[in-house]
């Protein structure tokens, strides 16, 4: 009896104290909760407004998504779009990463399977949110791989609530970057773990990955040529080992294969300079793999000079292949967006439609600061902690930090691929502090024991060639001189700066980051809150009260949203493949009337769609984004449009009395502000005082002749134009006089032809730029080709 | 607009010869020669842009036999756009009378309908009836285009006289009018116009189907709202709930704009006369989680009052509605079934209105009425006030649905607010169905967890990985050293009972009964540990050595005990004096203490 019970209670105890079971229920909670607060964090919008596709891009991969849905997998890869790019069309099938699609019909394909009856468009929505859960289990499993579990759940609450991956993930922000951060972590996870294990296993795994990341978003370049970076610079390191080579070979062959099943990336992988690091890296790993075995054979001297031959050999061969392909044109050579990552100018002055996108400047210190908060600060620590623990893995994630920092610096949208790098590094930083901080001072033996069992486990991570002895020898002395107070002091400040952090990203996400963009709210005075719906207003009266054939041309930012809430053919969209195109409409607006006329004539426009904040004070509107119309057009009419005509003598961009008569006569300046010379805002203001420049405009009574007004919304944010069909008479003489009238009375007003000759030599474009406020909004069908 | 308009119409008239085609040959009237209207009062109402008529017909018969029913004849201008037809008697006006589109011989052209009246009318007696007809899309908009600031103008073009099968001795019309700005009006004498009514007659003595024209162009900025297509979906829930969502297509039918749409001169001089900036929907007073939405999300302009007696939604569309220009919406909400849907046993009786209120003098064109039931409802019956077509039934798949909801799916053309009506559902449904959806749910969890529980359980490895299946036997030969070590630890405390006791009691016998018990155990325990030393020592583990000395340990252990033991049967037999005694059992118990927290140590490190 009495012996029975002592086993009994001795089992008790054990399955109390059981240290794995706690610990692992511990990191379940953690990372559960780490889910929920990343989900919960990203639906201020949704709780806001309502559960509704944001910005610009979204648009365009809900509609897509809504296609396929409707008309199946294969329909959607033929999709030949006739509602874009009139009259040229757009075969989406080939020029769209399907990932995104395919991830969230296939959701909706199982919930339908099991009659659940969920609209796409609400799991549209809400994928972003899920999968940044996704992203922060495959961050705790990187993270756990480079360092240790207490690290990995660090980073995993980082990354879900850092605001510079909530930017791209909140509820309705329907991106490839959604999911391709998710993908991106999962990938260099599985790569790690090939790395550690040598096994073809996880390097498989790894290359599907790297597929499902090639489906989803352009960024996988910064996956192909950081994994072989990777490989590089262990062989110059001398680490190269049996596991390096089974680990890369087998997910270079099964990734580039895999890679090129993808329609829009096709042949792309041998054929762009941007892949070609990854082949020449393989060739070199293959040559270095074959010297290893050859120096079983050889002599020390002996090998020697066959190394050397063989190194310059090979170099050459490689260098005069990759030479010679590109010149005969089978090699495409760097495209111009890769430049422009290095050289920052390049953009601005030769693809002004680059430049033009607000996203793609380069990033400002506050922006570091109010992406990352505290992080940005510990992650240095990370980087050092693990150079000075360095090994294969840690190789990694050094190499990732570093380049992640200069593309982020570069482009304001790369942030997105430093920001998980970043919480790994700080969650290291972090976790390391605290492992010395918050240990109890008094030894004791069990503590001991698990120290050493901590720290033979590390060493058992570590390569042979790491230096073991070193850290050992230095950790007692940490250890020591640090007074209980000392201790309790750092850890408080430092919980206390995490506090800080979470709640900056509260309050980033809740006050920067949670704007639906296509519906506006104002607050009054009493607090109470206005919608201005004035975006779905204007794209609903087009759906309903236009031909379903009817061409609508706007500036290149609404084109997805036309095609997605109004449903009518647009002749530019976010898609910015075409610059010419773009070009034509950008001459088209910043034209006079008649000249912008023919050109609408000829591309068959039916509809003008322009932007105007200058009731409500809404400063992203086409005139602010004028310049950047003008600029493209002058890049492919260089006789027709001339930016400097467009600015006062000063180099002042005005839209008032003073402003340049060209802009006060070109097409976007009447559309936008037609009769609202009439129009009086307040008893303090002038009648046409525009509230978003602050000025009273200046050239007020103008009437139309060749377009008439179909549609203003209430606000007067959005204003549709509906293009005249020719007269049927043909006209009399007299009424040309008028307008040859209507374009000499300006001259007569100022000397404005002087100032044009006398400032033109000297203005020169990358000048210009400065003094614009010029902001075009997002796109991101561009590849971030970092790297 | 105009096509559209021709679409509806040529609708109408295939239903039309449908419907004659039908019941021509069984519903076929003559007209009863005997028949004459004595006193006809006919109202016409063209203040919205519903015509609606009210005729009071002094019915006389001038026969000899009694007559059960009388026919009312369509007047050619309207017959095509007839929405809504009543009768009531003049005394008795709760009591509708019954009516049926019927059809005369030889004059197929014509629509009729029979009325029957609610008792005979004998020969030489007359009787008041009065008919109201309420027709759709007559007023026709002239001219067909204004701009935004001008008025909108339409025009009546109908029969001054009412056109009944029976002559008619005296008849006067009355047209009521928007308002007084009245264009031109047809002045057949004796007619007279005051503010927004004009009048015409008495005529005397016309003819059976007499015609003359009556035309009035009147200014009318009421709304032309019509509801091109409505589908209505209501669904049932045992749970307690009914969702109704109703999706409208809306078009403004009457002038369309002409030239440009001035959003300046519409804020700041309120001119578009004849545009719709919002409307107001009355939903039933329980209605709850209303929503207003279209394709691309929620409209926000809208506002609800609750009121006593309903719920009213204010609502504006996205953009004011001008003439020809269209729009497209969701509207729905939730009540509480018990309000709706009664139950006796197994038999259910839903009852609802057919269609509900949108908006004040609504046309419906088309409208679709689709009643989701709960799955496994079956003997479906359908009442409906008026003549509806019902069309096949559908299936429809909804959360944890298995074979499927039935759907009833009723369609009707031409709806006004007249047809707000109710209809009756009756089905059956076995109550114990409620559980299936639970119990699914409880199934699939189920499954899950023995899946996970299963695959757990079993390894799937297809290698054999030898070093951590050794490393788990050394785990488990550990843990049964440990319980058997512990069982061997018991053991050392009944020697130590069974000494004390023989010390007390003295008795040497049951010292060694109870010692050759403990002794047979003790042995058993230690081979049992002996083995388990050995299958370690097999699997190369280091325990083994641990083990051996943990052994080593029990022998001195044991040692002691037997020490103890012969100590205590001195101390019996008198060898040793107490002091002795006490030393020796002072020093053994020391040592077994010491060998104990070796042992215990370790046991625990291993």
């Amino acid at each position: 009896m009495a012996d029975a019970d002592l086993v009994v209670r001795n089992d008790i105890r054990s399955a109390m104290w059981n240290p794995g079971g706690w610990k692992s229920l511990l990191t379940f909670f953690i990372l559960a909760l780490a889910w929920l607060a990343g989900f919960s964090a990203r639906l201020f919008a949704v709780i806001r407004f309502e559960s509704i596709i944001h910005e610009f891009d979204p648009w365009f991969n809900y509609r897509a998504t809504h296609y396929m849905v409707e008309n199946g997998f294969y329909n959607f890869l033929n999709w030949f779009d006739d509602r874009a790019w009139y009259p040229l069309g757009r075969i989406v099938g080939g020029t769209v990463y399907p990932g995104l699609m395919v991830t969230s019909g296939s959701i909706h394909w199982f919930l339908n399977l099991l009659n659940i009856p969920v609209h796409i468009r609400d799991i549209c929505v809400f994928l972003a949110p899920v999968f940044s859960g996704m992203t922060s289990m495959s961050v705790y499993l990187f993270t756990k791989e480079i360092w240790n579990p207490g690290a990995g759940l660090f980073a995993a609450c980082f990354i879900a609530i850092v605001p510079g991956y909530i930017s791209r993930s909140v509820a309705g922000s329907y991106d490839n970057e959604g999911i391709a951060i998710f993908a991106l972590m999962f990938t260099y996870y599985l790569w790690i773990k090939a790395v550690k294990t040598g096994q073809v296993f996880w390097s498989i795994c790894s290359a599907l990955s790297y597929f499902y990341m090639v489906s989803a978003w352009g960024g996988y370049v910064f996956i192909i040529n950081l994994v072989p970076l990777h490989v590089f610079v262990l062989l110059l390191m001398g680490r190269y080992s049996q596991r390096i080579y089974t680990a890369y070979t087998c997910f270079f062959i099964v990734g580039l294969i895999l890679s090129m099943q993808i329609p829009f990336v096709g042949f792309q992988p041998i054929r762009t300079s941007e892949h070609m690091a990854a082949a020449g890296v393989f060739a070199l790993l293959n040559a270095y793999a074959f010297l290893k075995y050859i120096q079983n054979f050889l002599t020390k001297s002996e090998f020697r000079y066959v190394f050397f031959a063989a190194v310059a050999i090979s170099a050459a061969i490689v260098f005069v292949a990759v030479v010679g392909l590109t010149w005969a044109g089978y090699i495409a050579p760097w495209s111009g967006r890769f430049y422009s990552l290095w050289d920052t100018g390049y953009a601005k002055i030769h693809i002004p439609i680059i430049a033009s996108v607000s996203e793609h400047q380069p990033t400002t210190w506050v922006s570091f600061f109010f992406d990352l908060h505290i992080l940005v600060c510990a992650f240095p620590v990370g980087v050092w902690y693990c150079i000075k623990n360095v090994n294969d893995e840690r190789v990694f994630v050094v190499l990732y930090a570093i380049f992640a920092s200069y593309f982020a610096g570069v482009m304001v949208r790369l942030m997105l691929t430093l920001t998980p790098v970043v919480c790994v590094l700080a969650a290291i930083a972090f976790s390391k502090t605290f492992e010395v901080y918050l240990k109890d001072d008094s030894p004791k033996q069990n503590q001991k024991n698990l120290d050493e069992n901590g720290e033979n486990k590390n060493d058992r991570l570590y390569d042979k060639v790491g230096n073991k002895k070193k850290i050992r020898d230095e950790k007692p002395k940490d250890e020591e001189g640090l007074g209980i107070n000392v201790k309790s002091i750092i850890v408080v400040a430092l919980l206390m700066m995490l506090m800080l952090f979470a709640v900056h990203c509260t309050w980033v996400t809740s006050s920067a980051y949670s704007s639906p963009s296509i519906v506006l709210a104002s607050y009054g005075q009493g607090g109470s809150r206005t919608i201005l719906d004035d975006f779905r207003e204007a794209y609903y009266w087009l759906r309903q009260n236009t031909d379903d054939k009817a061409r609508v041309m706007s500036w290149w930012d609404y084109g997805y949203q036309i095609a997605g809430m109004g449903n009518r053919t647009t002749l530019v969209d976010n898609n910015t493949w075409n610059n010419s195109h773009i070009a034509l409409v950008g001459k088209a607006m910043s034209s006079n009337e008649s000249a912008a006329y023919e050109i609408m004539r000829m591309l068959d426009v039916n509809y003008v769609l322009v932007i105007f904040g200058g009731v409500i004070g809404y400063s992203g509107d086409d005139i602010n984004k004028f310049l950047w119309m003008v600029r493209i057009a002058e890049g492919e009419h260089p006789r027709d449009i001339r930016e400097v005509d467009y600015f006062t003598p000063q180099g002042e961009f005005r839209v008032d009395a003073a402003g340049s008569k060209t802009l006060l006569n070109c097409l976007m300046y009447k559309l936008s502000y037609y009769r609202f010379g009439q129009m009086q805002l307040d008893f303090r203001s002038p009648a046409g005082f525009d509230r978003t420049r602050g000025v009273e405009i200046g050239n007020k009574n103008f009437e139309l002749t060749h377009v008439e007004e179909a549609y203003t919304t209430e606000h007067w944010l959005v204003r549709i134009y509906k293009v005249k069909d020719l007269e049927n008479r043909s006209e009399v003489k007299t009424p040309h006089r008028p307008i040859k009238k209507s374009k000499r009375k300006p001259k007569r007003q100022t000397v404005k032809k002087a100032g044009v000759i006398r400032h033109k030599p000297k203005i020169t474009k990358g000048k210009k730029i400065k003094t614009s406020s010029a902001k075009s909004t997002s796109r991101s069908s561009s590849k971030p080709s970092a790297k | 607009m105009a096509k559209v308009i021709m679409k509806t119409r040529v609708l109408t008239l295939l239903l039309l010869h449908l419907l004659i085609s039908v019941f021509g040959k069984l519903n076929q009237d003559s007209i009863d020669k005997n028949l004459v209207n004595s006193k006809v009062e006919r109202k016409i109402d063209i203040a919205t842009h519903l015509v609606k008529t009210v005729t009071s017909i002094t019915l006389e018969n001038k026969g000899t036999s009694a007559i059960r029913s009388f026919l009312f004849a369509l007047d050619p201008s309207l017959k095509d756009n007839l929405s809504f037809l009543s009768a009531v008697t003049k005394d008795n006006k709760d009591e509708k009378l019954e009516i049926a589109e019927t059809s005369v011989a030889g004059l197929s052209d014509k629509r009729f309908f029979r009325i029957s009246l609610l008792s005979a009318l004998d020969g030489g007696k007359s009787i008041v009836v009065e008919v109201e007809a309420i027709y759709s899309h007559v007023l026709k908009p002239f001219p067909l285009e204004i701009t935004q600031a001008e008025k909108q103008l339409v025009v009546l073009d109908t029969n001054l006289f009412f056109y009944s099968p029976y002559p008619t001795t005296s008849q006067t019309t009355v047209v009521t009018t928007t308002n007084s700005n009245i264009e031109s009006y047809t002045k057949t004498k004796p007619v007279s116009q005051s503010d927004a009514t004009i009048s015409y007659g008495p005529f005397e003595d016309k003819a059976p189907f007499s015609e003359s024209q009556l035309r009035v162009h009147e200014e009318n900025n009421s709304p032309f709202l019509t509801v091109t297509s409505l589908e209505r979906v209501v669904e049932v829930s045992h749970w307690g709930n009914i969702a109704v969502e109703e999706h409208i297509d809306m078009r403004h039918t009457g002038a369309t704009l002409k030239g440009p749409f001035s959003r300046f001169d519409y804020q700041r001089q309120q001119d578009g006369y004849a545009s719709i900036k919002n409307f107001k929907t009355s939903l039933p007073a329980s209605a709850r989680d209303v929503y207003y939405r279209d394709e691309i999300g929620n409209i926000s302009t809208s506002n609800m009052k609750e009121l006593d007696e309903s719920v009213d939604v204010e609502l504006r569309p996205r953009f004011p509605l001008f003439g020809g220009w269209k729009t497209r919406y969701y509207l729905g909400y939730n009540v509480p079934s018990y309000e709706y849907l009664y139950y006796k046993g197994d038999h259910y009786a839903l009852k609802m209105r057919f269609v509900d209120h949108i908006y004040d003098d609504m046309v419906i064109d088309e409208m679709q009425l689709k009643i989701i039931l709960p799955e496994g409802s079956k003997n479906i019956e359908l009442k409906t006030p008026f003549d509806v077509q019902r069309k096949g039934d559908e299936i429809h798949y909804t959360y944890l649905d298995t074979l499927g909801r039935p759907v009833v799916v009723l369609s009707k053309l031409n709806l006004v607010e007249q047809h707000i009506q109710d209809f009756e559902l009756h089905y059956t449904f076995q109550k114990f169905l409620l559980l299936q959806e639970p119990l699914l749910v409880v199934g699939a969890f189920y499954l899950l967890f023995l899946v996970v529980i299963i695959y757990v359980r079993l390894d799937f490895a297809i290698t054999k990985d030898e070093a951590k299946e050794s490393r788990m036997r050394v785990s488990t030969l550990i843990d049964e050293v440990q319980s058997a070590h512990d069982r061997r630890s018991a053991l050392y405390q009944s020697y130590d009972d069974a000494i004390n006791k023989y010390k007390t009691s003295k008795d040497a016998a049951a010292l060694t009964s109870s010692r050759k018990k403990i002794d047979a155990d003790y042995k058993q325990l230690t081979q049992q540990i002996q083995n388990l030393q050995a299958q370690l020592k097999a699997e190369g583990s280091e325990a083994a050595e641990k083990v051996a000395e943990l052994q080593r340990y029990d022998i001195q252990y044991k040692e002691q005990i037997g020490l103890a033991i012969a100590a205590a049967e001195k101390l019996v037999l008198g060898k040793l004096t107490r002091q002795q005694y006490l030393d020796t059992e002072a020093a053994t118990t020391s040592k077994c203490e010491d060998t104990y927290k070796k042992m215990e140590s370790l046991r625990s490190a291993l």
